[in-house]
């Protein structure tokens, strides 16, 4: 589905990501873990086309999607959410999700003078989806900037599926939730993949990505030192120095 | 004595909508691109005398048409100053851009000194009648048509900025950049796209400005920069509802001054306003909240 080959960002003599590959298959959720500085979110941003890559190539369902522009690449299939929160503040809720309603499909529905000055109504309609599942529809019409810090965690991912994407990118979304928050957090992110979609889910909290990920990938110094299923994850030797320093 | 003074405030204020207009354009830009862009003044009054030229050429007088054409006009311009100094110019030269603007600014003057040998032209009134009588006050017809086009404007303009998807879209451009990016908006259109209302703003603008002259002339371009800009500032840059205020207040101020003054001390007493401002509410009349956040 989303395969990353040879990938490599280096910032100035720092080489945050330095020759990766990495293969998230069709319906699955791998975990992209590692320890602070390790390239997990660099790796995100060049998937996403934050900035471009020093080498290496990135591919969607067999497509070269390297040489694609940020906002194409979702067009492309790729939505994402933010480790720190980048909502549109001044507007309300369900304005935040319009805004991402730019897939193939949103074109194809609506023309081009109604996307553009027109068609309110149902574009809040098919927010409003993607509102009850993040649980905020009752507060469809509240700006996002008055929301509390877990609804807007919710809605990132809110407008991340807004966006109906084939694969998700999940930078940190359980970063300062609560352990109840954290809870639902799994469940949905369960839901979405009995729903067939593909997440690339980056996560600091062991326990919510060992227990909802297929398999998962450890990073360090921007290269991959482990790859399997949690369990053989945990029980790898490189992974352990990695998080806790060689004894 | 109280009649001249109230008359003259009423004819400023009515006036003054050209001014809003002018300075939404540089909030708007501002907003978007958090750039100035000083060539905005010459590009409206320049898409003001393309309307006239375009619609002389073709054999037309209907005044409505040359209105018409002229916030074409003045769009398709707001277009090409968008690709000319905002584009391609690196965000990582801010100076760049703003020489560029200046640059551009010139070069719309250059182009109209030319293309009309520097003499001034008459420009056709959008509405000819009896003024209307208000007790002692004479409202003038042409210039109740200039404030009436000017507040359907800004009304438009608001309904597209609050209501539409594009309107909506500049605004998280302005906001997050790179997550609105990453939503699948597309940076440069909505770029281009603001541009261009901007421009068609300006282009009302400058229109009614000739509409209320009675005629159009290269020396309107500076005093009509300085103006948009004085507005901006005292109305808060990134302000719409400022600039609209700011706008009628600057117009009735200097029509009042010119009044009791003179038309050459009026602008001695806008630019001391300007500095009342800076020194004691540098933020403007409605301080503008950072949307960046």
């Amino acid at each position: 589905m989303l395969e990353v080959k040879d990938l490599a960002k280096h910032f100035g003599g720092v080489k945050a990501v330095d020759g990766l590959d990495l293969h998230v298959r069709q319906g699955e959720i791998l975990g992209l873990i590692g320890p602070n500085g390790s390239g997990k979110s660099t790796t995100v941003n060049l998937v996403c086309g934050v900035y471009p890559a020093t080498a290496g190539t990135v591919w969607l369902e067999g497509q070269e999607i390297t040489p694609l522009p940020m906002h194409r690449r979702l067009t492309a299939g790729i939505a994402r959410t933010f480790q720190n929160i980048r909502l549109f503040g001044q507007l309300t809720v369900w304005q935040n999700l319009w805004m991402a309603q730019n897939a193939p499909d949103h074109v194809r529905e609506q023309g081009f003078f109604a996307r553009w000055f027109g068609g309110q109504a149902r574009a809040r309609a098919s927010a409003m989806d993607y509102l009850d599942f993040a649980g905020l529809a009752e507060k469809a019409d509240e700006l996002a900037s008055a929301l509390s810090f877990g609804e807007q965690r919710r809605l990132e991912m809110a407008r991340a599926l807004a966006a109906k994407p084939r694969v998700l990118l999940l930078d940190e979304p359980a970063a300062g939730m609560s352990a109840a928050e954290i809870e639902t957090l799994d469940e949905r992110i369960r839901r979405l993949r009995k729903g067939g979609l593909t997440i690339l889910l980056i996560e600091h909290h062991m326990e919510l990505v060992m227990g909802i990920a297929d398999r998962i990938v450890v990073l360090n110094f921007g290269r991959r030192i482990a790859e399997g299923t949690p369990a053989e994850v945990q029980a790898d030797r490189a992974v352990r120095e990695a998080y806790l320093g060689t004894s | 004595m109280m009649i001249d003074f109230l008359q003259s405030l009423v004819d400023g204020v009515l006036v003054g909508t050209t001014y809003s207009l002018i300075g939404i354009g540089f909030t708007l830009i501002f907003g978007v691109m958090h750039k100035i862009n000083l060539s905005y003044a010459s590009a409206s009054v320049g898409g003001a005398y393309c309307g006239l030229l375009l619609v002389g050429a073709a054999g037309g007088k209907s005044a409505l048409l040359v209105f018409l054409m002229a916030a074409a006009a003045a769009g398709v311009i707001g277009y090409v100053v968008y690709l000319t100094c905002f584009r391609f110019i690196p965000a990582s030269h801010p100076l760049g851009t703003l020489m560029s603007t200046v640059g551009m600014l010139l070069l719309i003057d250059e182009i109209v000194v030319h293309a009309t040998f520097g003499v001034p032209v008459a420009y056709p009134p959008l509405y000819e009648g009896p003024s209307i009588e208000l007790g002692e006050l004479y409202i003038r017809p042409d210039y109740l048509m200039v404030f009436a086009v000017g507040i359907a404007a800004m009304t438009v303009l608001t309904l597209l900025l609050y209501r539409s998807r594009l309107g909506l879209a500049t605004r998280a451009v302005s906001q997050q950049p790179v997550a609105a990016q990453l939503c699948g908006i597309a940076l440069y259109r909505v770029n281009a796209a603001t541009f261009v209302v901007t421009g068609v703003l300006g282009g009302i603008a400058g229109a009614m400005i000739g509409a209320s002259v009675g005629m159009l002339s290269p020396l309107l371009v500076l005093p009509l920069t300085v103006k948009g800009l004085i507005v901006t500032v005292i109305g808060g840059l990134g302000s719409i509802p400022g600039a609209i205020v700011a706008g009628l207040m600057v117009g009735g101020f200097e029509n009042v001054l010119q009044y009791y003054r003179g038309v050459t001390e009026r602008d001695l007493y806008v630019m001391l306003l300007l500095f009342v401002f800076l020194v004691f509410r540098p933020g403007g009349l409605f301080a503008a909240k950072s949307e960046r956040n």
